[in-house]
């Protein structure tokens, strides 16, 4: 009688579709834990799974599938397409179908384990695309396919419950879908081109995603984003290119032999690469992107976007700068092989860059009140911290095994953290309908759950042991101290920054949580009525696997991370005995954490004494101002010239042009404008003088052979 | 059997556009039907011809079996029937779309008379791409620029007259210089047939070099001017803008290909390579092209009518055929060709699809697109697919073709052009990328799909057929891409 009860109370508490998908995520929890217990052996589980008879063969037959990759990407589109059935009768089974869909995805992956650690699915369609493209997921994939599906399922659960009050939820379902492929694709590509094909479809569908709120800000962004996003697709294409027409082949293997001989141009090729995947990780000068995306998109859309596909930017140049400028395994045995030059200065490069990422990223994000625009800078800081990383694993080259795993783990604590920040951003949107935090304050007696979630996020982001931002905050602090040891001197410095940037995070995030949530309450707040929606499961789940990465950190780094190091070239000694065997809880590391949170706590101090986190930057040191003053004085200038005293530079639509306030226009606008100047002066008077073009153009042509031939 | 199947294809042609006056009294219906029934079974000889040149082997066509110094001749090879092939398919598809659409701007009592025009058109394209003789293509020439100049002013409006007009003088211009070029080259080497030319060209090239660097410029000038390559462009975006869709979508997507087309037989065939590096034309195509990538796409950028802005992006388009050629290699070619059937299929779809909205929205200016992806869903996905074919995102066919342009440039060891390349393409993004972006994304605040848009059925096929074909060949260019390089290898 008791249990009946209990349910019924259950069922009232929840609605069906919340009863069902928090089902389906504890489903997908008990299959991580399977999935754990069954790699780790716990109990003789592996053993006796094994012992069945007839199973193993069954087992290998269907874990060797190599069709998989193609099915991982369908599912997705096959979903769209049912979602298009449903989507103007049910929104619920149209959800639920998303869903479903994508939780789909996870055991799938699980999948592909067996094969992933023997050395990877491979499939191939050649004489696709011209080149040839193909799919392989190796270790490295696994794991970024594994933390994908996994934080997409969860934000769209999320997702069913904020999309409730957004308009056109269709079209941003359908779009999320196909990024969702785009995504799946870009990390099981084989070769460049593969990834190059996947990574415009993500650039292009989640365009979509981003300026779904059809508001003049969101167009803005959605400009920025789109055309930073096909800068670096071209950038891409060319050193693709390059690539192809020197080495012969974009398959991800080693290429260094092939490189070895073109000089400079594999600098100018790599360069490319980062710059490309660069814009989309939010690297720093080509970041400017991403604090105006990641804001105006709907929240499940920010969350992914930087949960997500920043990372993609990051694993795509962890990808090629792994595959194509290291050397096979074993072909190299001690770190003084001159094959490490290239990667070696590659690698300083990627550290400095990374440095500044970092440290920009943090010191906008302290001036922000938008509490969106201020996870937007520090997505930017946290990838500086990746770049950080994958710049040691070159730079050491033989022996930057501890700064690759840093940067895995840091991309799959970050893609945890940093979607469950932007939830709980959501979550508060979704109450209050305001995101300036400084308008906030006390709101953890209405959201109890909420308040919790978002300070183990903190937590995690702000690198407190037990969580799991300090595992890999601390196999990066290792990495770069290592490369300072091992390298250059100067990287000290960096590390000394690096401690910096961790206090000024642990500021940033005490700054969030105090006006947030502590403090006293505004009183048109008094009224929110905190319910148990879709949310908070899926806001509860991701801070429950936080907490488990951090109380238990050497599970991913054995399981997925030291078999991706086994297979590169990296010094085998090395791995065992200072990554196999690390440990995490030592007194040194407390101790620098200890000092970076004390840090931290006196710059909050600091700041909110004497005001600093409302300092802007004077006009002049804008980069909009530095560019654009310039650019109007030249355009003032050439308007003269043109057209005498009559320039309309000051009329019509052209006097945005003049505007002092420059943040106004963007650059693509300005662009448009000037060749209207250009174009309304020109065009007429070009095809006025068809004749003396004809002319000219003949007796040029004719000179120019005359003084050729007489040469 | 076979070989009468070229001089068939252009009779039956002849006969259609003579057979129309006599149905004037009948139903219009029954003209269509007539019209489609012609261009399929030219399709279907087209294909047999492609199919028979790739598995025997070339011919020629001798009419009045004349020798060949004194008579007209026709070479039919891979080149010649893969382009025809590719020409009759496309205007089928553009014919089936103007079965729908011929009443945009025309009055009634034309239409006939449009189709006359067409099919004389289509006729002097397939002489101009089977003739191996100089002097035959200019004949050929001359009828197709005063059928085009028709068809431009068949609209009975100022603007048309003005652009006809403008068209016609520019073309005759181009026709004389050519046959100017002609002239020079009959006085040194005594013939106008290609083959024969190519022969004594050497010998001549000894004894007058002057006449012969004259001839090259005046017909590389002259066949210029009806290409539209880049200075001479001025033509182009008034007269395609003004004409109806579905003969914009001929002009820009066939007509202007067969000058170049008609370009690279007189650059390989005549004069041949070696004549041509020592006159070092390849610099001189290389800097047009270079110039005309970026300024086509800088002129597009500033245009308010979204049809003069596909006729502004044609001229960078022919920037890029042109780069491929004037690189001379046998990638260079190739890449060159590919983009004449991608540019062909794309500019079609970008046009009809244009057409389609032009006609059932009455909108023309780009500023009037917002939301115009739920009014008329299924023209503007296409032309969304088309137009990221344009700026080069994977998997349309357009970055195929950069990626064929990229890598012969490459070959060429000119990097400078992977850089215009690129430019190029950012330009192109920054003109199509806001149509699309005002089409679907903006407009009103919640938007809705009321359904497929309600053109007729004739309309939809040819722009569904021409997406899927964007689609389809860039994921798997291979399929027409045998085909691309027996046709190089006819003219290498």
């Amino acid at each position: 009688m008791t249990e009946v009860k209990k349910k019924r109370k259950i069922k009232d508490f929840l609605d069906h579709f919340t009863w069902r998908s928090s089902g389906l995520v504890i489903l997908m929890l008990f299959l991580l834990f399977a999935f754990v217990g069954i790699t780790k052996n716990w109990f003789g589980l592996y053993d006796s799974i094994t012992q069945i008879s007839g199973f193993n063969e069954f087992f290998f037959e269907l874990s060797h599938i190599n069709i998989y990759p193609l099915v991982m990407i369908g599912i997705p589109l096959i979903g769209a397409l049912l979602q298009l059935v449903y989507k103007n009768t049910s929104s619920l089974k149209r959800d639920w179908i998303v869903i479903f869909m994508t939780f789909l995805t996870i055991p799938l992956t699980m999948m592909m384990y067996p094969a992933a650690k023997e050395g990877g699915i491979d499939l191939e369609f050649p004489g696709f695309m011209g080149l040839g493209i193909g799919f392989v997921v190796d270790m490295l994939g696994f794991t970024m396919l594994l933390i994908t599906t996994i934080i997409w399922f969860i934000v769209m659960v999320y997702a069913h419950e904020y999309m409730k009050k957004e308009d056109n939820s269709n079209r941003f379902f359908l779009f999320m879908a196909i990024t969702y492929s785009a995504v799946l694709g870009t990390i099981m590509a084989a070769d460049l081109l593969t990834m190059f094909l996947f990574f415009e479809v993500m650039t292009i569908s989640s365009y979509v995603l981003v300026t779904h709120n059809q508001k003049d800000e969101s167009y803005e962004a959605g400009y920025n984003f789109i055309f930073m996003g096909i800068i670096g697709g071209f950038s891409i294409l060319v050193a693709m290119l390059l690539l192809y027409f020197n080495v012969g082949s974009l398959k991800f293997e080693s290429a260094l032999s092939a490189l070895y001989t073109l000089g400079n141009l594999k600098y100018w090729i790599m360069g490319l690469l980062i710059f490309g995947f660069g814009i989309k990780a939010g690297m720093a000068p080509v970041h400017v992107w991403l604090p105006r995306a990641h804001p105006v998109a709907p929240t499940p859309a920010s969350a992914l976007l930087s949960g997500i596909m920043i990372k993609v930017g990051a694993f795509g140049i962890l990808r090629v700068a792994i595959a194509y400028f290291f050397p096979e395994q074993g072909e190299v045995f001690s770190h003084l092989d001159p094959v490490w030059l290239t990667t070696k200065n590659i690698g300083a490069f990627i550290i400095w860059i990374g440095i500044a990422t970092m440290a920009l990223g943090v010191f906008l994000a302290l001036q922000q009140s938008n509490i969106k625009k201020m996870l937007a800078y520090h997505s930017i800081s946290q990838m500086g911290y990746i770049m950080v990383g994958i710049g040691i694993a070159l730079y050491l080259g033989y022996r930057g095994a501890m700064g690759y795993s840093g940067a895995l783990y840091h991309i799959i604590n970050h893609g945890l953290f940093k979607s469950l920040l932007f939830m709980v951003a959501g979550v508060i949107y979704f109450h209050t309908h305001e995101y300036d935090m400084y308008k906030l304050g006390g709101l953890w007696r209405k959201l109890p759950l909420t308040a919790t979630v978002c300070l183990i996020a903190c937590l995690g982001i702000a690198g407190i042991p037990l969580f799991n931002g300090f595992i890999s905050k601390s196999i990066l602090h290792h990495g770069i101290v290592e490369a300072s040891h091992y390298g250059h001197p100067s990287f000290v410095y960096a590390e000394i920054i690096f401690m910096i940037v961790s206090a000024g995070t642990v500021t940033s995030f005490i700054k969030l949580f105090y006006y947030v949530f502590l403090g006293k309450m505004p009183e048109k707040y008094k009224t929110i009525k905190a319910e148990y929606t879709c949310l908070d499961t899926s806001m509860v789940t991701l801070a429950i696997l936080i907490m488990l990465i951090g109380l238990n950190p050497n599970y991913i780094l054995q399981t997925l991370i030291v078999p991706q190091l086994n297979l590169t070239a990296y010094d085998p000694y090395f791995i065992d005995h200072y990554i196999v065997h690390i440990h995490f809880f030592t007194g040194s590391d407390l101790m620098t954490m200890v000092y970076v949170v004390g840090l931290g706590a006196f710059i909050f101090w600091f700041g909110t004494k004497f005001h600093l986190f409302h300092l802007h930057l004077p006009n002049w040191l804008k980069l909009e101002y530095i560019f654009f003053y310039p650019a109007n004085f030249l355009m003032r200038r050439a308007c003269k010239l043109m057209y005498g005293d009559q320039c309309p530079i000051d009329t019509g639509p052209l006097s945005k042009l003049a505007l002092k306030k420059n943040e106004n226009t963007g650059f693509l606008e300005r662009f448009v404008t000037m060749t209207n100047v250009f174009n309304r002066r020109y065009e007429t008077n070009m095809i006025k003088s068809d004749v003396f073009i004809y002319t000219s153009f003949v007796t040029g042509i004719l000179i120019y052979m005359i003084v050729m031939s007489l040469i | 059997m076979i070989e009468q199947l070229p001089i068939l294809n252009m009779l039956i042609f002849l006969m259609a556009a003579l057979i129309i006056p006599l149905l004037n009294r009948r139903v219009f219906t029954l003209t269509l039907v007539m019209g489609f029934m012609v261009l399929l079974s030219v399709l279907i000889s087209s294909v047999v011809l492609l199919v028979h040149v790739n598995t025997v082997g070339e011919f020629y066509y001798r009419f009045g079996n004349y020798l060949s110094f004194i008579g007209i001749e026709f070479k039919i090879d891979a080149f010649s029937t893969l382009f025809t092939t590719f020409i009759v398919g496309l205007t089928m598809l553009i014919y089936l779309y103007s079965c729908g659409d011929a009443t945009d701007g025309i009055s009634e009592a034309e239409y006939g008379r449009y189709y006359i025009l067409l099919f004389i058109l289509m006729f002097s394209i397939f002489g101009i791409i089977y003739t191996n003789d100089l002097f035959n293509a200019y004949v050929f020439m001359e009828i197709l620029s005063l059928t085009s100049c028709s068809i431009i002013s068949i609209k009975r409006k100022k603007e048309n007259y003005t652009a006809s007009f403008r068209y016609v003088m520019l073309n005759e211009v181009g026709s004389l210089s050519y046959l100017f070029g002609i002239a020079l080259l009959y006085m040194v080497t005594g013939y106008t047939n290609m083959s024969l030319v190519f022969e004594s060209i050497q010998e001549a090239w000894v004894v007058y070099p002057a006449n012969i660097m004259t001839a090259c410029g005046f017909m590389i000038v002259g066949v210029g001017i009806k290409a539209a390559i880049f200075p001479f462009h001025i033509w182009l975006p008034d007269a395609h803008s003004h004409a109806p869709s579905s003969s914009s979508a001929i002009l820009s997507a066939i007509v202007v290909k067969v000058y170049l087309l008609l370009m690279v037989k007189v650059l390989f065939r005549a004069f041949g390579v070696d004549i041509i590096k020592a006159l070092d034309i390849p610099v001189i195509l290389m800097i047009i092209a270079g110039f005309g990538m970026i300024m086509g796409s800088f002129f597009a950028l500033a245009q308010k009518d979204v049809k003069r802005m596909l006729g502004y992006s044609s001229v960078a388009q022919i920037g890029y055929i042109l780069l491929g050629i004037s690189f001379m290699t046998h990638i260079g070619l190739s890449a060159a060709f590919f983009h004449i059937m991608s540019h062909g299929l794309m500019k079609a779809a970008l046009f009809l699809s244009v057409g389609a909205i032009i006609y059932y929205q009455r909108v023309r200016k780009i500023n009037q697109f917002d939301g115009m992806g739920y009014k008329m869903p299924l023209s503007m996905i296409v032309f969304g697919l088309a137009a990221l074919g344009m700026i080069g995102i994977p998997p349309t066919i357009g970055f195929i073709s950069k990626l064929n342009l990229g890598l012969a440039a490459l070959d060429r060891g000119m990097i400078i052009f992977i850089v215009i390349i690129v430019i190029s393409g950012l330009l192109n993004a920054m003109y199509y990328l806001p149509i699309m972006i005002s089409a679907f994304l903006k407009g009103e605040k919640v938007n809705k799909i009321a359904g497929i848009e309600k053109i007729p059925v004739v309309m939809m096929i040819p722009i569904v057929i021409l997406g899927l074909l964007i689609l389809v060949i860039g994921i798997y260019p291979d399929l027409i891409y045998g085909l691309i390089e027996n046709a190089v290898n006819a003219i290498l």
